[in-house]
């Protein structure tokens, strides 16, 4: 069958251009996840806290504004500022940027992340100036931008004292019940005046103006581009975890794994099984007669709780994984090669072939095996969704590769931290329906395929 | 000639099961070796405690002596092939020993106890949810093979695309999600209330625990089990006998109940059969999200708790129940099909 003949039957089967496009889409995003995603650096850091602290701690996804009353800030960076030099006649540098906030939400966001790049030793004024004309100083302190210090002033942590400060300028009395440790400094920061700022502050909406001064004193300091991180109430396409890690970031990385893990174990098995099946069947004698029974071994074992004693005691990585599902799975397609290829080796082209003086690796490679190939790809298909929903099983008990992000990882932590008691649907919800719609892609190619190629219908 | 067969496949069965209690143990080797001779040394500092009337000297000696007429009796002192050999023999022969860790709920550390305790419960959940898929699964795949290509039959297709990449327990998390906090519906886990009500309102509880995990098996079993069943119906119905039947005028309600139905009945029964006997392992994630103490969740707490002997046990009778539906399905089929036990290779 040439490839144009293939294709003509293949782009009649509409469950096959699904799952082709579904295919083609998931390797794309697999190649280009780590452009897509807003957290580049994710697949190193998954398990690192501090790449994820900016985040708001399980946030729902930004879309869920669309479907209740009180709509909560999104989360976002504020990269263009307004940025004015001058220079004291001291030689001191001072430098200004303005950061435009428009806020128009019924939340406020949980935090305001200020980051300053740069080196030495630079005092920084922090204020905000807000849309009713009042203005608060939020920050005042000399901060070592270089030595590896944070540089980075969140409004929620450190902005506490300075937002009792903002109460007091009018009202000493509501200032004096406020305790630092117990209030939301974004909340009454982002509050109209006076109406409450003490139990249920009400969010004062327009422009926010956010304003950094940094004191250059010396010429060998200097002041990068600052940003400002806005860690909101709503976040992102998927929301954040109880690590909170960026789910959507999370999903991206996973299908890597999952294409690694369903395609690496699915052609090894299935080359495996079927070189196995033709050698079994042809040669046959003792070689039929150990195969055959080391297949009836590995078909009646237990796969998952084998699968799950050995990861257990190896604590496998990922490759040893796909290693130990491929001596699993290898069964699969064993049976009907061997089968196949019982019925093959008495077909008339194959003894004129051993007239003609080949050997019998020849045959088995020239003749016998790519009769064979079609079915394989089929089989190959078909065997991928097992094949991944095996590796998050093992994941989500704990037992998976932990340095890897995929699905069944993402899934474990959801189960352990508490996602599925408290609601956090938008963790749980998203790896289940990528791994469904996986298995599905390689569902719908393997039939489209086995349709086409079936090689019952090919033999003749 | 059949009783030939029928010894035969039992006899290889049989021999099958000795391969794989000897994998077990080969592969759990150090470790049982390990837990035996923690539990030895337990009992006989038990034993040495009870002694009074001996002096150090004297109690040192019957200690040793004790120890060492134990290790001959568990054959420890074996070199490693007649220590793995033994231990196959006594897995074989069902007696399991002491549990390291784990205990009945009574407090019995005898592994056939604890794994008897947790064999019903498996049952109750899994194998009614094999009985219920199947039939629902005939019903609708009987459905679906009245109009192939049709509405259903394409919807059910699509659901057997869906759930065939479906792990089970995301499903339950989600079911526990929606039903137990999301609207709380059902019980989030666990086999009964605590304190359970007495009587019949006890029954009832039970019940209304088992619904969630039951329900959610069967929403995902379902449809490939009803595609399976469709597949099957239809090729019978291409068969000449249904043109046959068909031919004569008899109608199609008769013709799909009656032929199509009947003639499929051999190998819907032969994945029911399986599904039986293999339920009886359970499913350990299903269980241990649901909190339902069957085999799965035994075996799980096992593999954590590093309880040697309790896991191989668990295995064990997996393994046999496998293995057993395999043999009796074997068996059966030589005695209703007679090509098969003439055939010679598989």
């Amino acid at each position: 069958m040439s490839a144009g003949e293939f294709w003509d039957d293949f782009s009649k089967s509409k469950t096959g251009l699904v799952g082709l496009g579904l295919m083609l889409a998931f390797v794309l995003l697999g190649a280009s996840g780590e452009l897509l995603v807003p957290f580049p650096g994710a697949s190193r850091h998954w398990r690192d806290i501090d790449y994820w602290r900016d985040n708001p701690l399980a946030a729902p996804p930004a879309w869920t504004n669309a479907f209740v009353a009180r709509k909560g800030a999104p989360s976002s960076i504020l990269t263009r500022f307004k940025a004015e030099k001058e220079t004291r006649d001291d030689g001191v540098g001072i430098e200004t940027f303005a950061f435009d906030y428009p806020f128009a939400y019924d939340r406020p966001p949980r935090d305001l992340i200020v980051r300053v790049p740069g080196s030495g030793r630079v005092p920084l004024v922090i204020w905000l100036e807000r849309p009713d004309g009042l203005s608060a100083e939020l920050y005042r302190d000399q901060v070592d931008l270089s030595g590896g210090g944070e540089n980075r002033v969140s409004v929620t942590r450190d902005c506490a004292r300075a937002a009792i400060e903002f109460v007091r300028s009018r009202d000493e009395a509501i200032a004096d019940t406020m305790n630092a440790d117990l209030i939301k400094p974004v909340a009454v920061l982002f509050a109209k005046a006076g109406s409450g700022n003490l139990d249920a502050p009400t969010p004062l909406k327009g422009v926010y103006e956010i304003k950094i001064r940094a004191l250059i004193v010396s010429s060998d300091f200097s002041v990068g581009r600052p940003s400002i991180i806005v860690s909101g109430q709503v976040s992102g396409i998927m929301g954040t975890d109880a690590a909170k890690r960026d789910v959507f970031t999370g999903i991206v990385l996973g299908i890597r794994w999952a294409l690694v893990i369903g395609i690496l174990s699915s052609s090894v098995t299935v080359v495996a099984g079927v070189l196995l099946g033709i050698v079994a069947a042809y040669f046959g004698g003792v070689l039929d007669w150990l195969l055959t029974r080391l297949y009836e071994l590995i078909y009646f074992l237990p796969v998952l709780p084998f699968l799950i004693v050995i990861s257990a005691i190896f604590k496998p990585s990922i490759w040893v994984l796909i290693a130990i599902i491929c001596a699993f799975f290898w069964t699969g397609s064993f049976k009907t090669v061997y089968g196949m290829t019982l019925q093959i080796r008495e077909e008339s082209f194959v003894e004129a072939s051993r007239a003609l003086g080949s050997g019998p690796w020849r045959i088995v490679l020239r003749h016998i095996a790519p009769m064979l190939l079609p079915y394989s790809f089929a089989s190959m298909a078909l065997s991928v969704p097992a094949i991944i929903v095996y590796e998050a099983s093992v994941s989500l008990i704990g037992l998976g590769d932990a340095t890897i992000v995929s699905w069944g990882q993402i899934l474990e932590s959801a189960l352990t931290q508490g996602a599925v008691i408290n609601g956090l649907w938008w963790w749980v919800i998203p790896p289940g329906l990528m791994i469904a719609l996986m298995g599905m892609s390689f569902a719908f190619l393997g039939t489209a395929l086995d349709k086409i190629l079936h090689p019952k219908l090919k033999t003749r | 000639m059949y009783l030939k067969f029928a010894l035969r496949r039992i006899g290889y069965g049989i021999l099958m099961y000795v391969a794989m209690i000897f994998i077990f143990s080969t592969l759990f080797n150090s470790v049982a070796d390990r837990t035996a001779r923690a539990q030895i040394d337990e009992e006989v500092a038990q034993e040495a405690g009870r002694l009074k009337n001996l002096d150090e000297e004297q109690l040192k000696a019957a200690v040793a002596a004790r120890r060492e007429s134990k290790l001959r009796q568990y054959h420890l002192e074996d070199p490693l092939p007649g220590r793995i050999f033994w231990r196959s023999v006594r897995t074989l022969s069902f007696d399991f020993g002491n549990s390291t860790i784990m205990k009945a709920s009574d407090g019995d550390r005898a592994v056939i106890r604890i794994v008897l305790e947790a064999l019903p419960r498996t049952v109750v959940l899994f194998t009614s949810e094999v009985v219920i898929v199947t039939v629902l699964g005939v019903v609708l795949g009987l459905y679906a093979a009245r109009k192939p290509n049709g509405f259903f039959d394409r919807a059910n297709s699509a659901m057997t695309m869906i759930t065939n990449g479906l792990p089970a327990w995301w499903l339950a998390m989600l079911a526990i999600m929606a039903l137990s906090y999301g609207i709380p519906v059902f019980p989030s886990g666990g086999l009964r209330s605590n304190p359970a009500p007495a009587g019949p309102a006890g029954l009832f509880d039970y019940l209304w625990h088992l619904s969630l995990p039951l329900l959610t098996l069967v929403a995902l079993g379902t449809w490939s089990m009803a595609y399976l069943v469709r597949n099957i119906v239809l090729s019978n119905l291409q068969e000449d006998f249904v043109m046959a039947a068909r031919a004569r005028g008899i109608r199609e309600r008769k013709v799909l109940f009656g032929h199509a139905l009947r003639s499929s009945m051999p190998a819907i029964m032969t994945i029911a059969i399986l599904g039986l006997f293999g339920s009886i392992a359970g499913n350990i994630i299903v269980e241990g999200i649901f909190g339902w103490p069957g085999i799965g969740n035994l075996y799980f707490i096992a593999v954590q708790q590093n309880d040697v002997p309790v896991l191989m046990a668990t295995l064990a009778i997996e393994t046999l129940f496998n293995m057993a539906g395999f043999v009796i399905l074997d068996v059966v089929y030589g005695l209703l099909d007679p090509r098969i036990k003439a055939g010679g290779r598989a």
